[in-house]
């Protein structure tokens, strides 16, 4: 029959002794940098509004631009922001430097976006002279990524919108939108869209 | 029932022990004082796409994925993470998570607990104190008790997530969520539209899925799937085919139906068939189907309900020891949320299982497994109100009472305390106090041994009617954080005291012995997680895991199994993991396991390597190759040195969209 154990008192007053050790070296460790940490400084945006923010440069490398898209090989790349502008200048400091390929980023501020307005990315904020449609269409068939925010209607007909999901930013797509205006819209942001659209 | 004598190993030495707890210390206090730095532009530029997907910018209250908010020790594996780590199986993919102990024995077969207590299967003691959902249906066997991991098969393109509670959860989830739950979630069919073939091939599995996700009118998104894989047989101890090679195909389809902002319908069915093989024996078929419906419905005023209807049919095939059974369920429940006054949020809900169950006897020269009935049909009821009460901005106060009726011990009730407390904008300290039970199984009360050893029929084991719940009540703390957008950190503690622990007794007579509850005990112990992103293209993790158990035998208890019935488990695991986005199109990851020699039996400590290396071709095809267990020939995990040899593999996968 199997035999029944002997524990060894000695040893288990041991090793809880080291493991009370352990916890307590972490947890101090933790609490040696508390003071860091116990008056965060905050960012000068909402941290949803970075990465809003973030996402909006970080993902034109996975839009393909159609060739006539940039006038020179250097013109700059802008992207612009159609109304109340949300980022501050969190968007301005983090582009500044940056390029895709050899087209530096720049920021534009829009009152209203127009068939002329040169922008490659419009993200289009709460619009005080024109409505959310006259800015979409005044655009369209022009190589120009539209991006709305998520507090404004679903399927308004922009390309991108982001959403909040549990939590998270995401962002939906939609491509027969992109279609319209010419862009094709890479594989690897498709699959990371909450939900990408295709109405053919 | 064995006879085997086991001796007490001798604890794990523990030379290098010290030393790696010294340098985690370390690591860990510098962690913590560079990732206390503002969040900036250049932090979050520094991140992928996918990690900015991943970044909490709001309070999450009131979605599923609360629980990344919750007071409890919480892991979730992302999709991302489990397709990059090349897993297959769910097992596997269960390895990610650092508050989990899983150890393979078979092909098939794996023991996969949290917080100890994987018990002591050879002899019939089964790890079953962990509950596993998927979709929100349980596949926690009523029976025996524990998980048929052979039987769960998810196409890991499917997983949205894995959430990963450890410790007690029975307030929320019920009976048997005793050391943690597994709640394993689909992706909704909007996310998976368009087409995909997979195929692999490896030196120990291949397999292929066919899949297409489509739209059905306005709002409906469905997806349809089949896929099957082969997984070869290991060698057992002797470096001979242990032929136990497994298979299980399985078909499905999932559909979700969304009717303006404020009403989701999902349903879904899975089918699956399962051949494993035996050595000396016919092959081992099973099936397990089912079909799921639920309702998800949000009111303006902040409420949630929810209705779920599940039908589980299974089917297990005898093998050489047992025989097979099958287990149809019926399951409804429903679960209301809404927000009281300005500070609370109350939860609660009902349900109701009914399970009908035939177990066939195995009749053999020399031992024989029967049943009393061998038929029934079961009920299984349960009530739950949860209270969040908010105190201030920062802390909170979660009380939850669960009482469930269970068709052997009657009415139980469940309570537990969290109090979590927001020290920062993203550091959360919390501690809980908790009671959960594992309820007993018509294997504890039902079963009927009769040994033929002695050439003698003779009745050695039969189940107690007297059966009672184990019982646990716990402590735990811990510390979860997010800094500066690039680091994560959770610690948490627990302090575990069990009571009415399985044993084995003796009846008046001496034989027959009866299953007891002659064993009481308390674990305690550390899980320590922590992520930091180095560059926008190259993420770190690691963790640490510390447990300590020490059960014995109750006043007035036989005594005849010792404390190594309660569980065999490692007292030390760690991990290091590195993620790598090498250009656009290039990935690699590695993922590097120590785990402590398991003392009683013993059971050598190992480490071993997963690494994979993902190419994106262009949109549509993707390819990887994957290495599990790279470091050596072979390794042992659960009994040794008499069981399989788990072997280096290599797999190679192809990926179509289209």
């Amino acid at each position: 029959m199997m035999t029944s154990p002997h524990h060894n008192g000695t040893d288990a007053q041991r090793m809880r002794g080291r493991f009370a050790r352990i916890a307590i070296c972490l947890l101090a460790s933790a609490l040696a940098c508390g003071d860091a940490f116990a008056q965060p400084a905050q960012p000068d945006v909402p941290l949803e509004y970075a990465v809003k923010a973030t996402y909006l440069y970080k993902l034109a490398p996975f839009i393909n631009w159609p060739p006539d898209a940039f006038a020179s090989p250097d013109a700059p790349f802008p992207i612009c922001i159609v109304g109340d502008d949300p980022f501050d200048d969190f968007l301005v400091r983090a582009v500044s430097g940056r390029s895709i390929g050899t087209h530096p980023f720049v920021v534009r501020r829009l009152e209203a976006l127009t068939g002329d307005s040169d922008c490659r990315i419009a993200y289009i904020g709460r619009l005080r002279s024109q409505s959310l449609q006259q800015a979409l269409m005044a655009v369209q068939g022009r190589p120009v990524l539209t991006v709305t925010d998520s507090d404004t209607a679903a399927d308004n007909g922009s390309i991108m919108q982001f959403v909040i999901e549990g939590g998270h930013v995401r962002f939906d797509i939609d491509n027969s939108a992109a279609a319209r205006n010419h862009l094709s819209i890479s594989s690897k942001l498709l699959n990371l869209a909450a939900v990408v659209k295709d109405n053919g | 029932m064995g006879c085997a004598s086991r001796t007490r190993g001798k604890p794990a030495a523990d030379y290098s022990r010290s030393l790696r707890i010294a340098f985690f210390a370390a690591a860990f206090t510098a962690w913590t004082c560079i990732a206390a730095a503002q969040p900036s532009e250049q932090d979050l530029s520094k991140l992928s796409l996918e990690d900015l997907g991943n970044i909490v910018v709001t309070s999450v209250a009131k979605s599923p994925e609360a629980l990344a908010d919750a007071p409890a020790a919480v892991y979730v594996i992302s999709h991302d993470e489990i397709l990059r780590s090349g897993a297959t199986s769910l097992p596997e993919i269960l390895r990610l998570a650092p508050n989990l102990d899983v150890m393979q024995l078979s092909p098939s077969n794996y023991i996969v607990t949290s917080r100890g207590l994987s018990g002591n299967p050879g002899l019939q003691n089964f790890p079953n104190k962990l509950l596993v959902l998927i979709d929100g249906r349980s596949v926690y066997n009523p029976l025996f008790s524990g998980i048929y991991w052979d039987q769960q098969y998810v196409l890991p393109e499917n997983i949205d997530r894995i959430e990963v509670i450890s410790g007690p959860a029975g307030a929320l989830w019920g009976a048997n969520a005793v050391n943690g739950v597994i709640n394993i979630i689909t992706r909704n069919a909007t996310d998976t539209q368009g087409g995909l073939f997979e195929i692999g091939f490896g030196n120990h599995e291949s397999g292929a899925a066919l899949q297409y996700g489509g739209r059905l009118g306005e709002n409906a998104y469905y997806r349809v799937y089949a896929h099957d894989f082969h997984q070869r047989s290991f060698d057992d101890d002797t470096g001979q085919d242990a032929h136990d090679d497994w298979s299980a195909p399985q078909v499905g389809f999932r559909m979700d139906w969304q009717t303006g902002n404020a009403d989701l319908v999902t349903v879904e069915g899975n089918a699956l068939e399962s051949r494993e093989g035996i050595s000396g024996a016919p092959d081992v078929h099973s099936h397990a189907d089912n079909l799921l419906a639920r309702w998800q419905h949000a009111s303006n005023d902040g409420s949630n309900f929810q209705l779920q209807f599940y039908f589980d049919d299974g089917h297990s095939g005898a093998t050489p020891t047992s025989g097979g059974g099958t287990l149809t369920t019926w399951d409804i429940e429903a679960q209301h949320d809404f927000p009281l006054g300005e500070r609370q949020r109350i939860t609660w809900g009902i349900g109701d299982r009914v399970y009908h169950y035939r177990l066939e006897p195995s009749i053999r020269s020399d031992a024989s497994l029967l049943w009393d009935p061998e038929s029934a049909t079961q009920n299984l009821a349960n009530a739950f109100v949860q209270d969040q009460i908010a105190l201030g901005a920062r802390a909170q106060v979660t009380a939850g009472l669960k009482a469930e009726n269970d068709p052997y011990s009657g009415l139980s009730w469940m309570p537990s305390l969290r109090l979590s407390w927001k020290a920062a904008e993203d550091t959360l300290l919390w501690a809980a106090a908790s009671r959960s039970l594992r309820t007993p199984t018509v294997f504890d009360e039902d079963v009927i041994e009769i040994s033929n050893a002695s050439g003698v029929p003779v009745d050695f084991l039969n189940g107690n009617p007297d059966y009672r719940k184990e019982k646990l009540t716990a402590y735990e703390a811990g510390l979860r954080t997010q800094w500066a957008t690039r680091a994560t950190i959770s610690v948490s503690l627990y302090y575990n005291v069990y009571d009415d622990l399985k044993s084995v007794e003796l009846s008046p007579t001496v034989l027959p012995l009866l299953w007891g509850n002659g064993m009481e005990g308390h674990t305690y112990g550390a899980d320590i997680w922590a992520s930091y992103a180095l560059a926008d293209w190259w993420r770190l993790g690691a963790g640490l895991s510390e447990e300590r158990e020490h059960f014995r035998t109750k006043p007035g208890a036989s005594g005849l199994v010792g404390a190594s019935f309660a569980g065999d488990d490692p007292p030390h695991r760690s991990f290091l993991r590195s993620s790598m986005n090498l250009g656009d199109d290039w990935t690699l990851d590695a993922d590097l396991r120590e785990i402590g020699a398991l003392p009683d039996p013993r059971v050598p400590a190992y480490m071993e390597l997963n690494a994979r290396l993902g190419w994106r071709v262009n949109e549509k095809l993707q390819i990887s190759l994957s290495g599990f267990n790279l470091l050596h020939p072979w390794h042992q995990e659960f009994v040794f040195p008499g069981s399989d040899r788990i072997g280096r593999t290599v797999f190679l996968d192809t990926r179509l969209g289209f």
